[in-house]
């Protein structure tokens, strides 16, 4: 019979899986030409940002539009750079449910430690 | 019926069709989320309770938006050094991994001449107060995951130079993007909630004591 | 070139203790975990013994109160991350493998790394007692007690310093389960099928993952503060001296689930295999354990109650607490179901299983208790927490482990445990255990702390402590029996068999102990129960297909992964020799980690699987 080699991260780096799985999934890759209008978003965005720095408007407005600027360019380089819009869902999973219990994490430390609790 | 079958036919790659590596990757980047939460969170519990020096107020925004523009750069040259590999342009992967390397390098250049200008114009060491405790650290640690980026990056770009990082073996390439795409978004986070939103109006709570103990007269 | 000197040529086919130095096997990577965990919990036991002396009447001074400190603190520090946790990971090594049809973890030198990781960081802190600078501040090492002005001796820097190698070396073992769980699944092992140990090994897996991050930061900026003067938590300098607590209680609450879990999916195992029934409500179990670890992350400040959080925090925090008690409680009720209508054989594995049950349930239920506000605001730092933890974690996890020692060792070491000094050895243990941990209960409502070295002869403690101490040299004494009886069995047990006890899971399909490849043709797996299955319908297994061993390449044994492990260790040794003198220090620094760093870039580039194995084989055909 054939050799039947161990199924460990050396053997896959020659097997047939990693290339099937691009296979599966490379019609779905976006092109570079994406991925520099991604970019131009991003400098955009950041642009934005450093411009409200400067304006004029009361520190919780600004710090909600800065978290949203934020959020967005991070589901852009997530999304996008890390192809995590179009790969497996276990991806998405093993990252955001770790990241979902650390900001609720931290919001509640962030209460705990404000006088509003004391 | 056969509960167990044993048969060579059975031999599969992994039982959810992906790679044990990219995997462990993605669940490190998880995990490594978990990380810098804590020192996050540790730096904006303690924004007000510094009781002595600087604070927000060091931040020099024009240059940090400078170094973001640079991290956000790297970024695309890193996608387009995976698109070049992955399509088997060799010169193209390793032409956009030595500017990703170049990129990284230059902000943590820009990274050592905001800690020195720090210490040298405005007395602040992690020794000063919370604000440099913490805020040294967590950027300190970033900028230790940048570093250790760029030695990956460069070791790839190397080993490609000895046939060693192929079109065939493109996921070493996409793994370490998957990091440095990570350490992208983690500055993206600190550029927009510790600096930006730490330093807006911090001339007048400064002027009005933000320092916890300034209003006591300590 | 390198690999022309000898001693770094890679052990193709090394014999005798460089067998086990170098190996990357998940099965002797398993046994590795297993000794070293039974050798600390001789070393903790020790301690817990000197301790009970020094109570075990008032006025004593058989150790002074420095050394006291010293006991409670290694005891707790060693029996939670020196052998609960390496006891599990023994178990999740040798079996996880088996049970979900693989022929090794999916990354077999990483698992290596995180064994000698383990052992050297375990080392590191226990050197700390040849330096006469043991730790001594409680294995929950609060800040800011534990900064340089309050622990100015190097005891809190072994301390974090082992802690940290140690961390490590479990964040990569959680990556590698996590990993192997998900992806190296036989063929038909869906993921409701697997067994109930592996479901909660990938449970615990996720937990160290989350977990450890948030007390790798916690001691780091306890070291960054001790070492290199920073204010993380100097209240001179405006700290909180809360933020050491919440961020330790972040992680230390997931910690007790990752302790608890391994010994709930070994019950869930050996139940149906002496009830001869299916495990009532599979399903529910494994949610009841992923609910259990989600929650967990929830609950963490009710270990504060007492600090002042005010009381929407505490409210919050009470409610959460009791929540967990709803999935906790459905496990018991599914366990007991199992039993109900089954024909139950009480074999020693099934004892330590129904002693699990009975114990971690009075542990749970006091824990509850805590939930309710007042009274842990009574019982805060008496014995009756003492009491609370030990029914958990001894009365829970060791009893769970011990299980497990009774149930696996056949199928590790090919041979049947004595039945009858296993019961002997239950029977003491038992009775032991109950005469340490419960009058603690008592005394813990009559008002005596935690921590205290000794006491005065008129707080009517006396006769108590008394009979504790006694219960805990029982508990010493069924220990003897059952090192005594593993020795012996593994000389001359019974013969085993593949399949002892008539079990219904994939690991006891193979012969005990198994080839080092496991399964000469990965099986394809139909059912949840393929053994009991194939019993109740008849089918006779078809003779395996002739499988060429010299086919199978398993991963060849490595030494990076131990030289590795060491340069880490080292470097961490290296700042406490920096403290004492800074170009030693410096020198020992840059020569350890040139050693980690040369140790990775040899693994990098060293095949899994050594060329000379794959060569060989494909000339062979």
């Amino acid at each position: 019979m054939a050799p039947t080699p161990w199924r460990g991260w050396g053997a896959s780096r020659m097997a047939a899986q990693h290339d099937l799985h691009h296979e599966e999934h490379a019609e779905k890759h976006p092109s570079p030409r994406r991925y520099i209008q991604i970019a131009v978003v991003l400098c955009v965005v950041t642009l934005i940002e450093f411009l409200i720095f400067y304006g004029n408007m009361d520190s919780a407005t600004m710090t909600g539009i800065i978290l949203m600027l934020s959020a967005l360019k991070f589901i852009l380089v997530v999304g996008y750079y890390m192809h995590l819009k179009f790969d497996n869902w276990r991806f998405s999973a093993f990252f955001f449910f770790p990241f979902i219990i650390m900001i609720s994490i931290m919001v509640a430390l962030m209460a705990l430690f404000s006088n509003l609790t004391r | 019926m056969q509960y167990i079958v044993r048969s060579p036919e059975a031999e599969h790659a992994t039982s959810t069709g992906l790679n044990n590596r990219k995997l462990l990757m993605w669940a490190f980047l998880g995990s490594d989320a978990m990380f810098f939460g804590p020192l996050i969170a540790t730096h904006l519990i303690y924004r007000t309770e510094s009781i002595q020096g600087p604070i927000e107020n060091v931040f020099n925004i024009p240059v940090t938006t400078i170094s973001t523009f640079v991290l956000l750069m790297s970024s695309l040259a890193m996608v387009l050094a995976l698109a070049g590999i992955q399509q088997g342009k060799m010169g193209m992967f390793r032409f956009w991994t030595a500017m990703t390397a170049l990129l990284g390098m230059v902000f943590i250049g820009f990274q050592m001449f905001e800690f020195t200008e720090f210490a040298h114009k405005y007395g602040l060491t992690p020794r000063t107060n919370l604000f440099g405790s913490t805020f040294l650290t967590l950027t300190g640690f970033h900028g230790a995951h940048v570093t250790v980026g760029v030695i990956w990056l460069w070791s790839l770009l190397f080993a490609s130079f000895r046939g060693k990082v192929k079109q065939e073996n493109s996921l070493d390439v996409e793994i370490a993007g998957l990091y440095w795409h990570f350490v992208d978004i983690v500055w993206i986070v600190i550029f927009g909630v510790i600096y930006l939103v730490g330093a807006y109006g911090v001339e007048e709570r400064v002027l009005n004591g933000a320092h916890a103990l300034a209003g006591l007269g300590g | 070139m390198a690999t022309n000197i000898a001693i770094l040529r890679r052990p193709l086919d090394p014999t005798g203790a460089w067998a086990w130095i170098t190996t990357v096997d998940h099965k002797k990577i398993g046994v590795l975990y297993g000794l070293s965990a039974f050798a600390f919990f001789i070393l903790g036991g020790v301690e817990a013994l000197v301790m009970r002396l020094q109570l075990a009447q008032a006025d004593l001074n058989v150790v002074s109160a420095a050394t006291f400190n010293q006991m409670f603190t290694m005891h707790g520090t060693t029996m939670i991350f020196m052998v609960v946790m390496p006891a599990g990971a023994a178990f999740f090594n040798f079996l996880v493998p088996l049970q979900i049809g693989a022929r090794d973890v999916a990354f077999p030198r990483l698992n290596a790394l995180s064994y000698w990781l383990f052992l050297f960081g375990s080392i590191l802190m226990n050197f700390s007692f040849f330096t006469g600078s043991a730790p001594d501040m409680g294995w929950f090492a609060y800040a800011p007690l534990t900064g340089s002005t309050f622990s100015a001796s190097s005891s809190v820097d072994y301390w974090i310093l082992g802690l940290q190698v140690m961390g490590v070396g479990t964040l990569a073992a959680g990556f590698n389960f996590v990993i192997t769980i998900i992806n190296m699944r036989a063929p038909g092992m869906t993921l409701m099928r697997m067994p109930i140990f592996t479901w909660m090994t990938l449970i615990v897996s996720f937990l160290i993952i989350f977990a450890f991050p948030v007390i790798t930061v916690a001691i780091t900026l306890l070291l960054f503060d001790r070492m290199f003067g920073t204010n993380f938590y100097d209240i001179t300098a405006g700290a909180d001296p809360l933020l050491w607590q919440h961020l330790f209680w972040v992680f230390g609450h997931p910690e007790v689930y990752i302790l608890i879990l391994p010994s709930m999916g070994i019950v869930s195992d050996i139940l149906p295999t002496f009830s001869r029934k299916p495990l009532f409500g599979y399903v529910t179990i494994v949610l009841a354990g992923a609910v259990i670890a989600f929650l967990g992350f929830g609950v963490w400040a009710h270990h504060m109650f007492t600090v002042g959080m005010g009381r929407w925090a505490t409210s919050a925090f009470a409610v959460a607490t009791m929540a967990i008690a709803v999935p906790t409680g459905v496990k018991v009720f599914n366990w007991l179901a199992t039993m109900y209508g089954g024909s139950i054989q009480f074999k020693t594995p099934m004892l330590f299983a129904l002693g699990f049950i009975s114990l971690f349930m009075l542990g749970g239920l006091s824990g509850v208790m805590h939930a309710v506000v007042p009274v842990d605001l009574q019982h805060q730092d008496t014995y009756f927490v003492v009491a609370h933890f030990h029914y958990v974690l001894f009365g829970g996890s060791i009893f769970g482990l011990t299980a497990a020692t009774y149930y696996w060792f056949p199928k590790i070491t090919g041979r049947m445990m004595s039945e009858s000094i296993g019961k002997v050895h239950f029977a003491i243990m038992f009775v032991g255990f109950n005469l340490t941990f419960f009058p603690m209960h008592f005394l813990g409502v009559l008002g005596m702390p935690r921590r205290i070295y000794t006491y005065a002869p008129d707080m009517g403690w006396s006769g108590t402590n008394m009979a504790v101490t006694i219960g805990a040299f029982v508990i010493a004494a069924s220990i003897a029996v059952f090192l005594y009886n593993m020795v012996r069995s593994a000389r001359v047990g019974q013969p085993a068999g593949a399949n002892p006890w008539g079990a219904a899971t994939l690991e006891w399909s193979m012969e005990s102990p198994p080839h080092h490849y496991n399964f000469a043709v990965v099986p394809t797996v139909r059912s949840q129960h393929p053994l009991w299955d194939e019993e109740a319908n008849a089918v006779e297994p078809p003779p395996l297909p002739y499988v060429d061993e010299s086919s199978i390449h398993m991963p060849s044994p490595s030494y990076w992964p131990l030289l590795l492990a060491l340069g880490v260790t080292l470097v961490a040794g290296s700042l406490l020799v920096w403290q004492a003198h800074a170009i030693a220090g410096l020198t020992m620094g840059a020569a350890s980690g040139a050693l980690a760093l040369i140790s990775v870039y040899r693994w990098v580039f060293e095949p899994p699987v050594a060329a000379e194995v794959a060569e060989g084989a494909a000339a062979h055909h």
